[in-house]
């Protein structure tokens, strides 16, 4: 075992070796493990490199490639919620659950490799997209505890895997699909066989027994292609005729039906044959169908690993026989009103109610949008979905399930997604036009021969083969493979789009409303400004100062002083007698002099006056909407630490290229109308502050009636119904499950300059998809007046097919670039 | 008939592949279309292998 080592003078940058998160040197944890120093931010971090060189997987820091470094920071495990996951199959268990911290492939085979060296674990599989493992393991041997506390060792967060009904019918669809096209794709390629012998026959003779057998070869083929691969087709063209309204699928029905019976009837009277025609079409439509789920499929999946933060269980105390309070791990859903549930700092609250004990802050942030955290204390009211910053609390439970304020925004957002109109997407409002075009042409065609003098046989042919050789079967593949490409690509930067609508809506917004907190600003306060009071003090000592007080402090506003006074040279001096104050900030012992460091309730607890110059430069911060901390040492008022919610480095700049773009951006805040208007200012945007979820979403209501199309970007709970009616949704960064659920994509990564990149990205995609159903009917129609004079070869039939097909695949992939 | 025998020939072999394609479907070979690049270049590393740093380490220590 190795002795930790003592810590080297100097300070130069240091990176944990764990999780390259930068080091503090004089916060540094250190020891020596796999031969030689090694340095670290935390022990969890130190624990997790022991592990992995312990069981000889020392290859994986060598190999992995992140893009971001940081801790996991693993939460408590809920065990219970694991057992439900665990399926008894034959003596062995399989557990499945997702695998949160999974940042890079070789994450995938440092998690596989310690769950495979698990005794009594006999496979262990994580899936690479979804992060999700598969482990099977002898129940006799190893516990489900020992299982995950590996992974929770190593750095990694286990959570239950949960799939809802909507992702799995999903799954089913994309399966379905996949083995209806499969399928056609088999039967296609042995056609195209016989198909060819029959052309080559076509221009230099054929013995007529080998044509009738590959005839009725290609028709059985053929058969199978249209009714099993094409029944999704059938069936919806059949209650698209009940409805009146013809879309793609009677397009695909009406190509290849008549290709069929055109072929059918030359079988018969010695005519050409189609087959390839009639089995092509609903294969390669088949096919932009499979692509198209399947894209939408990985979105939903990413987006379900990000959604699993929520807690499963709460801690329920019960009194004991002895009178004595005992703890219970019990599912939120068996929280009833009147229980009494404690929630330790970290964790989410998982009911509404009101505190009985304890005194601590709520990060309300992602339900108000409100970002200084929020006291509490005994009779406060809390509000479930938020989270617990700092100090335990026992919280009576008041409201649980649907009566819950979480309840009332999943409510509205599932009223908005009722009322948001189903957008046609250009392929679908091209086909239905050109459906009825289409089939009054055949129609015409038939009854200009019919009165030229042909024979009703003759007529209705031509009228058949028209209709043959104007369906293009690649615009099946059009939009699919755009979309496709798209959102490969907006993936890569870290957009996750939902479809291929997303895109086209994306292209056509109008106006952008951003919500503030979380969205415009980083979400958490950082020190702005520095004052102090003393003129012999300057700025750098006060927040030394203030920083060797607030050590241990986990306040949000300590943390964002300490992270200020990391760029400060020197050592830092140490606290003693640390002592934090719930509400009004901490009490510690510097250098032998009694430091408080907190807001005026502190000072004056303390009976430190406050300077009548002080208390106007504080009170003129604080009416800017800004946090105001005093530090005060050995009874006399030192300075003032100024903390604001910052806006993001990049917002200006993706205001200005959201404006470039010829959109019209604006704040909507559920904040306080000072600070709302202060960003409002400096960015120069019109804004709305204090709006309930229930007002955002009637704003964004209001602009649609106005004509104008709405992107809304946000990230909390409050802005949930409001990304729902939006025309285009855009949640940011991690939110909870209702806001990733409730938005049409997703920037995965924390940068807002995706904002307009998406946008761009989504015209570019539009125009392609235009071109490529512009191009998909452009061989086709060249072909229509041949169909039209009766001069239609199943060879040029073949020839516009093949060419619309690949100048649709290539004409995409020039979204890659 | 040759010609017969060809098709035959042709036809089952088609068969075939669509019977192994469904049965690839089935035991779930889509269901991660990401990992394949990267397993390929994992070594085998069963049975278990001695890291060159903890080797070191038990060195150092003799």
């Amino acid at each position: 075992m190795a002795e930790p080592v003592p810590a080297p003078p100097g300070t130069a940058p240091l990176a944990c070796d764990h999780c390259l998160a930068p080091v503090d040197a004089r916060e540094a944890v250190r020891d020596a493990l796999g031969g030689g120093p090694r340095v670290f931010c935390c022990a969890g971090c130190r624990g997790a490199y022991r592990l992995i060189h312990d069981e000889g997987l020392a290859r994986y820091y060598a190999e992995r490639r992140w893009t971001e470094p940081g801790p996991a920071a693993p939460a408590a495990l809920e065990l219970g919620a694991f057992e439900a996951a665990v399926r008894e199959a034959g003596g062995e268990a399989e557990l499945t659950l997702t695998v949160e911290g999974i940042r890079c492939a070789s994450c995938v085979w440092l998690v596989e490799r310690l769950l495979a060296r698990t005794p009594g674990v006999r496979e262990a599989r994580v899936n690479y997209a979804t992060h999700r493992a598969r482990v099977r393991f002898d129940p006799a041997r190893a516990e489900l505890r020992t299982i995950l506390e590996r992974l929770r060792t190593a750095g990694y967060a286990p959570r239950p895997w949960s799939d809802s009904a909507r992702r799995a019918a999903a799954r089913a669809e994309v399966k379905d699909l996949l083995v209806r096209f499969g399928t056609a794709a088999f039967l296609v390629s042995q056609l195209m066989i016989y198909q060819s012998a029959l052309y080559a026959g076509y221009f230099q003779g054929i013995d007529a027994g080998a044509r009738r057998l590959m005839e009725w070869i290609s028709l059985g083929l053929t058969l199978p292609v249209f009714l099993y691969s094409g029944a999704p087709f059938l069936r919806a063209t059949a209650r698209a005729l009940r409805g009146g309204a013809l879309g793609m699928d009677a397009l695909v029905v009406a190509g290849s039906g008549a290709a069929l019976a055109m072929s059918a009837w030359g079988m018969l009277r010695g005519g050409e044959v189609y087959f390839d025609t009639a089995a092509m079409i609903p294969t390669l439509v088949l096919a932009g169908r499979l692509l198209e789920a399947a894209a939408r499929g990985r979105a939903s999946d990413v987006v379900a690993r990000l959604a699993a933060l929520q807690p499963a269980e709460a801690c329920r105390l019960v009194a004991g026989a002895d009178g004595a309070r005992a703890r219970e791990r019990v599912p939120v859903g068996a929280l009833a009103p009147g229980d009494r549930i404690e929630i330790v700092p970290g964790e989410r609250l998982p009911a509404d109610g009101v505190v009985v004990e304890g005194r601590s802050e709520v990060d309300e942030a992602l339900v108000t949008g409100e970002p200084a955290p929020v006291e509490k204390g005994p009779g406060s009211p809390v509000v479930g979905g938020t989270v617990n910053r700092f100090g335990a609390l026992v919280v009576e439970v008041v409201r649980v399930g649907e009566a819950t304020v979480l309840a009332g925004i999943v409510r509205a957002v599932e009223e908005a997604q009722a009322r948001k109109p189903r957008v046609q997407t250009f392929a679908d409002r091209v086909v239905a036009f050109f459906v009825p075009a289409l089939l009054a042409l055949a129609a015409a065609t038939a009854a200009g021969w019919l009165a030229t003098g042909a024979s009703a046989e003759r007529a209705l042919l031509v009228g058949i083969s028209v209709v043959v050789i104007a369906c293009p079967c690649a615009l099946g593949l059009a939009t699919p493979i755009a979309v496709l490409v798209a959102t490969g690509r907006a993936g890569a930067r870290g957009i996750l789009l939902r479809g291929g609508d997303v895109l086209e809506r994306a292209a056509r917004v109008t106006d952008a409303v951003l919500d503030k907190t979380g969205t415009l600003t980083r979400g958490r306060p950082a020190v702005a400004e520095i004052v102090p009071l003393d003129a012999a003090r300057t700025p750098a000592e006060l927040l030394a100062l203030a920083a060797a007080a607030e050590g241990r402090s986990e306040h949000a506003l300590g943390a964002a002083v300490r992270e200020a006074a990391r760029a400060l040279p020197g050592p830092r001096g140490e606290a003693e007698e640390f002592q934090a104050v719930p509400g009004r900030g901490v009490v510690a012992r510097v250098g032998g002099a009694a430091v408080l460091v907190g807001n005026r309730a502190l000072l004056a607890a303390h009976a430190v006056a406050l300077p009548a110059e002080a208390e106007a430069s504080a009170a003129e911060r604080e009416a800017r909407g800004d946090t105001v901390v005093f530090v005060a040492r050995a009874g006399r008022p030192e300075g003032l630490l100024v903390l604001s919610d910052p806006l993001r480095p990049e917002a200006g700049a993706a205001v200005a290229a959201l404006r470039a773009l010829g959109l019209a951006p604006r704040v909507l805040s559920g904040d306080a109308a000072r600070t709302t208007a202060a960003v409002a200012r400096r960015l120069d945007l019109p804004h709305g502050a204090e709006a309930t979820p229930v007002a955002k979403r009637d704003e964004v209501a209001r602009l649609q009636a106005g004509g104008r199309r709405v992107l809304f970007a946000g990230d909390g709970l409050n802005d949930a119904p409001a990304l729902t009616l939006a025309d285009v949704g855009v949640a940011i960064g991690r939110g909870p499950d209702v806001t990733l659920e409730s938005a049409d994509a997703v920037l995965v990564r924390d940068d807002l300059g995706l904002l307009p990149e998406l946008v761009r990205g989504a015209r570019r995609a539009t125009a392609v998809i235009r071109q490529n159903v512009f191009w998909a009917f452009f061989y086709n129609a060249v072909a229509i007046p041949l169909a039209v004079a009766g001069w239609l070869h199943p060879i040029v039939a073949a020839a516009a097919m093949a060419a619309s097909s690949l100048f649709v695949v290539g004409n995409s992939m020039r979204l890659r670039s | 008939m040759s010609l017969g025998l060809l098709i035959v020939c042709s036809l089952s072999l088609g068969v075939a592949a669509w019977l192994f394609f469904l049965w690839s479907v089935r035991s779930g070979q889509y269901e991660d279309p990401e990992g394949p690049k990267y397993r390929m270049l994992e070594e085998d590393d069963e049975p278990r292998r001695e890291d060159p740093t903890a080797r070191q380490e038990r060195d150092a220590k003799l």
